[in-house]
């Protein structure tokens, strides 16, 4: 991989600088149950994350995105990459720095059920981060009634029920509070309202966005709901099989998509506006085997455009190239491809010459 | 992983009904409520009940004194004067010595079981917490222990020890390690994987306090049940350890020993020889049907 | 399949080493000098020292444990101090007499338990599944060597229509198939069938009312197929489970008659770990324990792939 001499975001100076991040996977098998093949669920991404912006991650289930946030927490060991919080590299042997990065950056998972403690009340879920930072019982107590108000619940009806006492969209609540109980500056929301019902789920993504103006948050939001996406999200990154293939502000991706990928995955994506019916056919087929992925580009076993040098080279990420594309102006500098149609002189017949 | 190390079926249902327990709602009510409409169940936790207080008060309850000989009354009969169950090969009153062979009896089936559920717990916690090579260890390891039949591995431990009371003990433990630690292992794997336990490892805890407030409230549940299922196998191998001589020594009264001796009398008082079995029997199904109802409470698919 | 069978095949080895080092560790366990059973307490220091060199005590563990692992693998489990025979040759006499007894018990066992458990699981929830399972959960209750003993009194003592001891008459030590020895095995077999029986009622039980609920068979009954080919269904479908516990039941029936046999006075492997055990014999306590787990772990192994052969569920790993 290239050196990443250039933002992700444009320059501006990160809260989360990921450089070079990759997690393989071994698929064990044969008589003496070797590695028999990787999957390469997260294979050298870069991103940055801006103070005080909701970065949203987008892609098909399997992409690496869940994946991605757990090695952002270090909840598993990366392979091999950086990630930078704060001007701090965090190494994976750091106990000390781990558990103050962990203070400082939480994360609210999918199952609002498994994710809590069944045997627990749920303030004692809440108070349990605290404690683990040496605050005292009286205190963490007292920050758990401040947290169940600040995300909706009364504590006095709620502080002492157990987990399945509880609605999901409460119960996502109280995993948003056990989450800010660290009073960290960064969340890693991982398809965190995708299992709500609409009506809750509206509720739930309205409380994140208050949340995040009144204590100046920072997200890394995750879902495959593209419009959900859309609504939270101040720039969004798209994956494909591990790789990071577009990334930019929300209204350049939304309505300047470069990449065929991202092309393909918004199309599919129910429109209320039926002037915005989409012509290109949706995605066919499954992504393929992450155990065995294509060489070249990633996406050419599914792409319309895919030409010789596709199934060769691998397609770095960078600005797009060219005056004007089908869809309109060319993209911003804050808005990066990995895509050989959008690099001059690529080789590909459709690519911009050089 | 390979299948070698399957577990059978008793050990399965413990392991599927705590993946419920870990993820359905108001479980635990719901199987105390199940217990509560199961006569038989609590038939049975009283007759439990009633055995080991009758062990641990015989000394208030029984008419005479365990050890005292009589050559007069040698196998007495069933019924005879002042001697309700008769007497045995030494004349010592059948009644009073069965109601404190409960005692040893008990102990005997009931420690090796509590020890085993402290080693083998702790065990299969570590190895199903850590996972990867320590798992892989501690776990083949006890898959050697596994290639012994469990009757031959605790004649075969007191035997190389010896005799004596603590030996067959040590043995029984021994016995008893490798099937707590595997359904200890395989309940902890599962609920290692839930978010619960990742999300507690994100706010930056500690493994020991992971396991201390979140892992072992899930996990205690199910495996301590599993534990009582083996009690009743444990008292009929601690009597018969015993009733090979491998166990407790004369002239402590314990219901395998005593079949033991009364073995030679059989042709003169039949019924009065098999009278301590009907008392290791009689446990034994308490045990079984206590355990089997709490099994059968737990198995809930909400 | 081929792989599973292959790598299972394989696991065998770490297992088998793992059995041979335990069973070793038991005799060095022992309290006492193994000597001292050979060695008369009055015997001089000289010839205790020339014993503990020709017997190989002198050397460091490690070193006796492979000196030992190199003979057993040569089939030589040294000889007995209290018989003075091969252990050997004192196993190829018991080994065939336990396998007659455990055969006998796993097969009775297995009929019985294979019939209760398909009338409990085919009446699911009548007064006759409740009387199987009773009868289930008294076999895997009751302690076996009372159970003997009670068949004893009632069928030697009281009745006296079986012999309550040995295995033939007068003393015999080798099977024969005639009207005697038959007489002989039907005590210690109901005995130990009865372990069996209740296992397998419960599992066959269990098996029969999960594949009767489960929607192919009822799809069959709706169909109006006879009685007799939806029993071949749940045959065919309960056998693969049943036999695994069948296999490891007979495992177990081989190691743990000591009681039994205890019993009955019944000359096989159980007899000779009690002699072992109360001669302080080890060679032939070691020798014993280290066949019987071997036999076991093979059985293991057999089963297992039997089952996955049978199984086309297990096939897939």
């Amino acid at each position: 991989m290239n050196a990443p001499a250039q933002s992700t975001a444009g320059g501006a100076s990160a809260l989360l600088e990921v450089r070079d991040l990759r997690k393989y996977f071994p698929v064990r098998g044969g008589i003496l149950n070797r590695a028999v093949g990787w999957v390469q669920a997260v294979d050298d991404i870069d991103l940055d994350v801006l103070p005080g912006e909701v970065l949203g991650i987008v892609g098909e289930s399997g992409c690496g995105k869940s994946t991605t946030a757990r090695l952002l927490m270090h909840l598993i060991r990366a392979d091999a990459g950086r990630i930078v919080f704060d001007g701090n590299a965090v190494r994976a042997d750091d106990a000390a720095g781990l558990r103050e990065l962990r203070r400082q950056m939480q994360m609210v998972f999918q199952d609002s059920y498994s994710s809590l403690n069944p045997r627990l009340p749920i303030e004692d879920t809440i108070m349990f981060g605290p404690k683990v930072h040496g605050v005292s019982s009286a205190e963490a107590r007292e920050r758990a009634r401040e947290l169940f108000a600040l995300v909706g619940l009364d504590p006095a009806q709620f502080i002492r029920r157990y987990p399945h006492e509880l609605s999901g969209g409460q119960r996502q609540r109280v995993n948003i509070a056990r989450a800010l109980a660290l009073e960290p500056r960064l969340l890693i929301l991982d398809e965190a309202v995708s299992a709500l019902d609409k009506s809750v789920e509206a509720q739930v993504l309205n409380l994140l966005l208050t949340l995040r103006r009144e204590l100046g948050l920072t997200y890394i939001f995750i879902s495959h709901d593209l419009n959900v996406v859309q609504y939270m999200s101040d720039r969004v990154l798209v994956m494909y099989l591990g790789k990071v293939v577009e990334i930019g502000p929300t209204a350049e991706i939304y309505q300047r998509m470069q990449h065929p990928y991202t092309e393909a995955l918004l199309s599919a994506m129910p429109s209320m506006d039926p002037d915005r019916r989409t012509e290109t056919p949706p995605l066919v087929g499954d992504p393929p085997n992450p155990i065995d992925p294509p060489p070249g580009c990633r996406f050419h076993t599914r792409c319309r455009f895919a030409e010789d040098v596709c199934r060769r080279a691998e397609p770095r990420l960078g600005p797009a190239a060219g005056e004007e594309t089908a869809d309109g102006p060319a993209a911003g500098a804050d808005h990066l491809v990995a895509c050989h149609m959008r690099v001059a002189a690529s080789g590909h017949s459709l690519a911009p010459a050089g | 992983m390979t299948t070698a190390r399957t577990l059978d079926s008793k050990q399965q249902a413990i392991v599927d009904a705590a993946q419920v327990a870990v993820q359905s709602r108001g479980y635990w009510a719901t199987v105390a409520g199940r217990i509560r409409d199961d006569k038989v169940t609590i038939v049975c936790g009283l007759v439990v009940l009633l055995i080991v207080f009758s062990a641990v008060f015989a000394d208030l309850i029984a008419l005479a004194d365990p050890y005292k000989a009589s050559m007069l009354k040698r196998l007495a009969e069933i019924g005879a004067p002042g001697y309700p169950l008769g007497a045995d090969e030494m004349g010592r009153d059948m009644m009073t010595r069965l109601l404190y062979g409960g005692r040893l009896s008990l102990f005997m089936g009931i420690s090796p079981i509590v020890i085993a559920l402290a080693i083998g717990g702790t065990l299969g916690l570590v190895a199903g917490f850590l996972g990867g090579r320590v798992n892989m260890l501690i776990m083949r390891l006890m898959d050697v222990f596994y290639a012994f039949p469990s009757v031959l591995l605790a004649v075969a431990i007191s035997g190389a020890l010896g005799a004596g009371i603590g030996n067959a003990i040590v043995s029984l433990t021994l016995v008893f390690i490798p099937p707590i630690t595997r359904v200890t292992e395989s309940v902890t794997t599962q609920v290692r994987s839930l978010d619960y336990v990742e999300a507690a490892r994100a706010s930056g805890a500690g493994s020991l306090t992971i396991i201390r407030v979140h892992v072992l409230s899930n996990v205690l549940g199910p495996v301590f049940i599993y534990a009582t299922s083996l009690i009743s196998v444990s008292i009929i191998l601690a009597s018969g350890l015993s009733f090979l001589g491998l166990g407790t020594e004369p002239p402590e009264p314990e219901w395998g020993l005593m079949l033991n001796t009364l073995r030679q009398s059989i042709y003169v008082n039949p019924w009065v020889a098999a009278l301590p079995g009907v008392m290791i029997f009689f446990t034994s199904l308490s045990f079984n049907l206590l355990s089997d109802g709490l099994r059968g409470a737990m198995d809930v698919r909400l | 399949m081929l792989e599973y069978i292959i790598r299972r095949v394989l696991y065998v080895i770490p297992i088998g080493l793992g059995v041979t080092v335990l069973v070793f560790a038991l005799v060095h366990m022992s309290p006492g000098d193994p000597l001292s059973a050979v060695v008369p307490p009055d015997a001089p220091e000289e010839m205790v020292q020339d014993l503990r060199k020709a017997y190989g005590f002198d050397k460091p563990l490690p070193i006796q444990y492979v000196t030992w692992l190199g003979r057993v693998v040569t089939g030589d489990l040294g000889v007995s101090v209290a018989r003075g025979r091969e252990v050997v040759d004192e196993l190829r006499i018991a080994v065939p007499n336990t396998f007659i007894l455990a055969a006998g018990g796993t097969l009775l066992g297995f009929t019985l338990g294979a019939i209760f458990g398909g009338i409990a699981g085919y009446f699911q929830g009548r007064w006759i599944d409740k009387l199987a399972t009773a009868i289930a959960i008294t076999g895997v209750s009751v302690p076996h060597y009372w159970l003997g003993l009670v068949l004893v009194i009632i069928f030697s003592v009281e009745m006296n229509v079986l012999p309550s001891i040995g295995m033939g008459p007068g003393g015999s030590t080798a099977w024969a198939w005639d009207a005697e020895h038959m007489r002989h095995l039907v005590l210690p077999v109901v005995t130990l069938a009865v372990i069996p029986m209740g296992l397998i009622t419960r599992t066959v039980r269990a098996t029969v009312a999960e594949i009767l609920n489960q929607e192919f068979v009822q799809a069959l009954h709706a169909k109006g197929l006879f009685q007799r080919q939806v029993l071949m269904h749940v045959v065919r479908n309960a056998a693969p489970t049943t036999l695994a516990v069948m296999g490891l039941q007979l495992g177990y029936l081989l190691g743990g008659s000591i009681l039994v046999e205890t019993v009955f006075q019944w000359p096989g492997t159980g007899s000779l770990l009690n002699s072992a055990i109360f001669e302080r014999d080890l060679p032939l306590l070691q020798g014993t324990i280290l066949v019987l787990a071997m036999f076991f772990v093979l059985l293991n192994l057999l089963v297992d792939i039997l089952q996955s052969a049978i199984d086309p569920r297990m096939s897939r790993q």
